[in-house]
């Protein structure tokens, strides 16, 4: 063996870290396991989308009053997409590198359960409270007045809003009145 | 002229040539009938220079009532001898492709003009059923041997992408017929196929007399994740980046960069500047980390423990500086069609540049040492010899085929990104064994050490990606990405579909074209040095599990375990052989 690798041994000495007796310090925006913050999200599944691995699903149970959000870090690639879209802040990445569970993969769930809100016409849940909110919010801070009327669209779900649409079209067109 | 001309005007003299057009300015198609398709690809080949880069096959029935096969090759020139290469601007890739009719799913095996093809003909049987006739060796080469007969996976009516036939029986499985040299006294060494330290597993036949290898065989592909069927039906472009990056845990990146550059390609969209800059900086961070891994084992393999933990030492620096550049250790989840997703600020680049000097500084000092080293040069001497001759045949690529003299690098034949304003040289060794293979390797991590820090200097402000709605992509659009990833290129090829999906993603990674020569490069070689071949073309493997000795004479089976190997490789004493 060359004896000149020994003498750059004793020269460097130790090297190793104490980890994971002691700390291991990550650099500035090293993209560790997402945070979800409960509080912020308000279940517009942006996230569920833009994720890759579908790590994050978004589902509206059943009969049931609650819209699940659910992060599955088993299959988080780490890529900080749900990050980037989320509108609230509500996911971002942190500095967390330890994330191997013991003997219980729920672990390394992350579950938020949201209201939901039902269509006024069908009766179908389709969106979440907040999710209304947040779009009320917005909409005032644009000096767009809230009436009756537009509560009422906000509370349609999608489809039910396409037949009024139909609806109102043929009604328009049978009476005459179509400009 | 346009690019490629002069070649297709030699190739009329002699081919019929139906059609040529153009992938991009310097990717060339040339349609040939069925029966001209050996004669044009050999003449590609030997006759003007050009090495097989990847072949696809393509079930195209929906759109032209035919299966097509594409052979592309790189026009660089035979480079066996210094002047043997072709001027830069003539440099390209063409592409020969052929129709095959629905109704006679066959066509002449390019293999026996062109040996390089050989793997890709098996496989393109195994994935779409078309027979190449001729072709010597008809073995699987992708699917499991219990797979059922006529199920061609990727053939478009073939079957849903999560369909998994019912497993066989053990005693129902067909036996994989393993080539067998005639000859007395040959013993049959069966390697593997369990766990392999790193990521791909494979069973290896080493037919040895005495301790000499003789021959070899092997199978592999026993985690073929059915990634291009995967991309094809479930995701988007998005997602399919991300895919591409998981096909490999060390060179991930340059997987992920020649697929989204093919798609980009294909579609003609314009990446910025600055993204350009970053993915260069990011392919190279990983042939740093990716080389020196390679150069540790190299030394552990053969038992030089201490100059395996300097090399990881030096190692964990770079892997620290990918953390730095991209928030992970691993350089992954930072390209997407338009650009990248990160950016580098002027901080992480003046820490980056500490970094850089001390894994400078650090290797030379190391690599000097183990160069003084005789005990350690003279096992790697000599060792897995790849003779320029079967090179030729073969077009291995990388480190493996630098090693033995041959000035090939994609990034230097077709520059892509920003490589053409950057400047480096393409290390080139002559000894055609391990030791030429791992000084290639050394002079690489130092020139990557200079293109990372020349892209520092001259990478210019503005945006680091462009946007969807910028750029249109066009179903029916193929092109190719290459890029030069540590263990050599790597060539993505993809074909646009209509919403968003991709029609055909072929991806052939580097190693794919090392192995088939991998067999002349052990023939004459000690048992003790199989481990260390393998190791030296980089394809991640280091030891086995454990190996069967089959004695052919007796039929006496013997198990030789991976401890005994090991110590045998670092000690060459007390042959497990000969116990
Ligand atoms: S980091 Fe990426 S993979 Fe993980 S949850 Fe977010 S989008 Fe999904
Ligand atoms: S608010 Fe953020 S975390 Fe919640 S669903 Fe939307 S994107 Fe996801």
């Amino acid at each position: 063996m060359s004896l000149k690798l020994l003498d750059i041994t004793r020269e460097i000495g130790i090297v190793t870290y104490d980890y994971p007796f002691g700390d291991y310090e990550v650099h500035e925006g090293f993209r560790g396991k997402p945070h979800y913050e409960y509080e912020k999200c308000i279940g517009c599944a942006a996230c569920a989308i833009a994720c890759p691995p579908n790590a994050i699903n978004v589902s509206y149970l059943k009969d049931e009053d609650k819209s699940k959000w659910e992060f599955d870090c088993g299959r988080c690639i780490f890529c900080a997409r749900c990050e980037e879209v989320c509108p609230t802040g509500a996911i971002y990445l942190t500095k967390e590198f330890e994330n191997s569970v013991r003997f219980n993969k729920e672990d390394l769930l992350q579950i938020g359960e949201l209201e939901v809100v039902r269509c006024r016409v069908c009766n179908k849940p389709f969106t979440t409270k907040r999710l209304i909110n947040y779009v009320i919010e917005r909409l005032e801070k644009t000096r767009v007045v809230m009436n009756e009327e537009k509560i009422e669209l906000l509370h349609t779900c999608p489809e039910c809003k396409k037949n009024q649409a139909v609806e109102q079209f043929t009604k328009s067109v049978r009476y005459g009145g179509f400009k | 002229m346009a690019k490629g001309e002069k070649f297709i005007n030699k190739l009329k003299e002699k081919v019929k040539v139906l059609d040529v057009s153009y992938s991009t300015p310097d990717q060339v198609v040339v349609l040939v009938p069925r029966s001209d398709l050996v004669e044009a690809v050999r003449m590609l080949y030997y006759d003007m220079g050009g090495w097989l880069v990847s072949m696809i096959a393509n079930d195209e029935r929906e759109m032209n009532g035919h299966y097509a096969l594409y052979y592309i090759l790189s026009m660089e020139g035979g480079k066996m001898t210094i002047e043997d290469e072709l001027p830069q601007d003539e440099k390209c890739f063409i592409t020969i492709k052929t129709l095959i009719p629905e109704t006679d799913p066959t066509y002449p095996s390019v293999t026996t003009k062109v040996p390089a093809a050989v793997w890709y003909e098996r496989e393109a049987y195994d994935m779409f059923g078309l027979v190449a006739e001729g072709l010597p060796d008809k073995r699987r080469l992708v699917l499991p041997d219990d797979w059922p007969d006529n199920l061609h996976p990727l053939r478009k009516d073939a079957m849903d992408y999560r369909f998994r036939p019912d497993p066989v029986a053990p005693e129902d499985e067909p036996d994989y017929p393993f080539l067998f040299p005639e000859g007395d006294g040959v013993v049959d060494v069966p390697w593997g196929p369990l766990h392999i330290t790193s990521d791909e597993p494979g069973h290896f036949r080493l037919f040895v007399d005495g301790e000499t290898i003789i021959d070899a065989d092997y199978r592999l592909y026993y985690q073929h994740r059915g990634m291009e069927k995967l991309a094809e039906n479930r995701m988007n472009y998005d997602q399919m980046g991300f895919l591409a990056e998981r096909v490999c845990g060390i060179c991930g990146f340059n997987h992920a960069i020649a697929c989204i550059e093919a798609v980009e390609r294909a579609s003609n969209i314009p990446v910025p500047r600055r993204a350009q800059f970053i993915r260069v900086i990011c392919l190279e961070l990983e042939r740093l980390h990716s080389h020196l891994l390679n150069m540790g084992l190299a030394c552990e393999v053969t038992g030089n423990v201490t100059a395996f933990m300097h090399l990881f030492r030096i190692r964990e620096y770079t892997m620290e500086l990918a953390q730095l550049i991209t928030g992970g250790r691993k350089t992954y989840g930072n390209v997407m069609v338009g650009g990248v997703r990160r950016d580098i600020t002027a901080t992480e680049i003046k820490e980056a540049k500490v970094l850089l000097n001390k894994v400078e500084k650090y290797l030379k000092e190391a690599w000097e040492a183990i160069m003084e080293d005789d005990d350690q040069v003279e096992r790697w001497r000599g060792v897995g010899r790849l003779d320029p001759k079967v090179a030729r045949d073969f077009s291995p690529v990388g480190p493996n085929m630098r090693g033995s003299g041959f000035k090939r690098d994609t990034r230097y034949d077709h520059p892509f990104d920003v490589f053409d304003e950057i400047k480096f040289e393409v290390a080139v060794e002559y000894g055609c064994d391990v030791l030429s293979r791992e000084k290639v390797r050394y002079k690489e991590v130092m020139e990557a050490i200079s293109i990372i820090r020349q892209c520092f200097e001259l990478m210019s402000g503005g945006p680091i990606f462009i946007k969807p709605d910028e750029y249109l992509i066009k179903p029916g659009n193929f092109a190719l990405g290459n890029t030069e990833a540590p263990r050599g290129e790597n060539i993505h090829w993809v074909m646009q579909g209509s919403a968003q999906k991709v029609y055909r993603w072929r991806c052939r990674a580097a190693t794919y074209n090392n192995w088939p020569s991998l067999r002349f490069q052990f023939r004459g070689n000690d048992i003790s040095d199989a481990a260390l071949i393998v190791c030296s073309l980089d394809p991640c493997y280091s030891c086995t599990e454990r190996i069967t000795v089959v004695d052919v004479k007796t039929g006496k089976t013997k198990i030789i375990t991976e401890k005994e190997l090991k110590e045998y490789a670092k000690t060459r004493k007390n042959s497990p052989l000969k116990k």
